[in-house]
């Protein structure tokens, strides 16, 4: 496919995904005059929650101090898991061993452990910050362990005939091979860091997006809530767009000409 | 290519010998196969060798054991002297191209200069040599997936002769591609070689590539080496009138002759036991 082609072909989709959210606020719109008001507020009322909750400041702060226990979280699970991932595909024995108890772990329901948590840490921000870790390790451990598994064995035999040690061989193959399954591992490690942000918010000390969607769940402003709603869904579409950015950049040797 | 061609070995000895080698492999269902079985070659510098016979021969281990990427349970292996570890004292060139697809064209190439004694500008100087050689130095920087096939095994080429081995290993380097690249990769790789000669190990399932390309064949069957013959046609052979002259055509016949009869007496083989030609006969007598 020639570039243009390409580039008139993103433009196109950029147009479409415009025009869906046209149509999402159109039926939001529908739906606000058929239901009961109080249970769905228009658009109109949603932007002005919005703009008011902005100008009291209570937007920002809950936003920052959930983004704060949303990237201690994701950014310890990464250091922890692809590190791991990494020595449990290079050492098979570490890696036969535990594989089977991080797959149990990641079956097991994450909040089935908030109230151990709650009773090891507390309410506050280690707590809240451990409860995401939980959540986005697993992917992250599992997928980067796959992707060192799934080594292309012809590139390593290329490799150890041009005298290529152990080193070198996982540096220069293994790692590079397995790229594009630790960035599926963060994709997936980043949304549910990003839901059990909100979960801990609600069931450990009530902070944070999570706390403001509580309160205003439970008082039933339901204009405010759909903000909170909202703001949650864009930070899940700028981390998502610019892990794909991160993706996209290391696999341009995947494109032809 | 031909670097290094006495050091470490006694005048007169071959480049590479083996002597008494056997090879056997545990299938996943434990039992036991053999690949290479007591086998005992030797081959002189500057030499091309094709070794045809049947799938599972043991061909592909052959040159594996050629340059120690597989030890061998019996016998002994020497390349210039030395029992072979791999490295950059062979060039490997597989069929299936084996270019490292995140990296562009010429680090591929400089990928297989590190283990030598060489500063990256040297590398990339020797790189560039080597593609410049076959033909692709213009596409130095593309990716290996923006190359068509012949190209890439062009790369793989320049890869395997810039570390300047004292033996270029092939393992059926020419099968994936179509018939035309295929000619004229044999062609470019003729040019090369007549250039710089080394000793050359080609695995092939061709008997006319075989013939075609090499000083001497070997056959191989069941792990053994059941005929070693000296190829007397004068080079170059691309055209006509030597792949029509009686003695291609006869050790052409000699050899798809064995080659189907090991094919059809191994109880392994899909053919065992059946004779296409001697039905079709039955059928229209």
């Amino acid at each position: 496919m020639d570039s243009r082609a390409l580039s008139e072909r993103t433009w196109l989709v950029a147009l479409a995904r415009v025009g869906f959210v046209g149509l999402l606020l159109l039926l939001w719109w529908i739906a606000s005059l058929s239901v009961s008001r109080n249970l769905i507020p228009a658009p109109s009322e949603t932007w002005a929650a919005a703009q008011r909750l902005f100008a009291e400041g209570r937007l920002q702060s809950a936003l920052l101090e959930s983004l704060t226990i949303y990237g201690s979280g994701y950014g310890l699970a990464i250091l922890v898991a692809i590190p791991l991932g990494l020595l449990m595909g290079a050492v098979r024995l570490l890696g036969r061993v535990l594989d089977i108890f991080v797959y149990a772990l990641s079956a097991t329901p994450r909040v089935a452990f908030i109230p151990l948590i709650i009773v090891l840490l507390g309410l506050g921000f280690e707590a809240k910050t451990f409860i995401v870790f939980l959540g986005a390790v697993m992917p992250i451990i599992i997928n980067t362990y796959a992707g060192v598994l799934q080594a292309d064995e012809e590139l390593v035999e290329m490799a150890r005939s041009t005298g290529a040690g152990r080193f070198r061989i996982f540096a220069r193959i293994v790692l590079p091979g397995a790229m594009p399954y630790v960035i599926v591992g963060l994709r997936l490690g980043a949304t549910i860091g990003l839901i059990n942000t909100v979960v801990a918010e609600l069931y450990t000390a009530v902070a944070g997006l999570g706390g403001l969607l509580s309160i205003y769940g439970n008082t039933f402003r339901m204009a405010e809530y759909f903000v909170v709603v909202l703001t949650l869904a864009a930070i899940g579409v700028v981390v998502t767009e610019l892990l794909r950015l991160v993706e996209s950049r290391l696999a341009r040797w995947k494109k032809d000409l | 290519m031909a670097q290094g061609a006495t050091q470490g070995r006694e005048p007169g000895t071959p480049r590479l010998s083996l002597q008494g080698v056997t090879k056997r492999f545990t299938r996943p269902g434990g039992e036991q196969s053999v690949a290479l079985n007591n086998i005992s070659l030797a081959c002189e510098d500057r030499t091309f060798v094709a070794i045809v016979g049947p799938s599972g021969c043991g061909k592909t281990t052959l040159l594996r054991v050629a340059n120690g990427l597989i030890r061998p349970e019996e016998g002994q292996v020497r390349l210039g002297g030395k029992a072979p570890r791999p490295g950059p004292e062979a060039g490997f060139v597989f069929q299936s191209f084996r270019l490292i697809p995140w990296l562009t064209v010429r680090r591929n190439i400089e990928f297989a200069l590190e283990e030598l004694p060489l500063s990256a500008a040297e590398r990339k100087e020797r790189a560039l040599h080597y593609l410049d050689l076959v033909g692709l130095a213009r596409v130095e920087g593309s990716y290996p997936a923006q190359l068509s096939g012949g190209m890439r095994q062009r790369v793989a080429l320049a890869r395997a002769l810039a570390v300047e081995p004292m033996i270029l290993l092939m393992d059926e380097p020419f099968a994936s591609l179509d018939a035309q690249t295929r000619e004229l990769m044999q062609m470019e790789l003729m040019a090369i070689w007549q250039r710089n000669r080394a000793l050359v190990l080609f695995v092939t399932h061709s008997v006319d590539e075989a013939l075609v390309l090499a000083d001497r064949v070997v056959l191989m069957g069941g792990g053994q080496v059941l005929d070693d013959i000296e190829v007397p046609l004068p080079r170059p052979r691309f055209g006509e009138e030597v792949r029509a002259s009686a003695a291609f055509l006869e050790l052409r016949a000699y050899l798809w002759g064995r080659i189907r009869d090991l094919v059809l007496s191994d109880p392994a083989s899909d053919f065992y036991g059946r004779d296409p030609a001697a039905a079709q006969k039955e059928a229209s007598a």
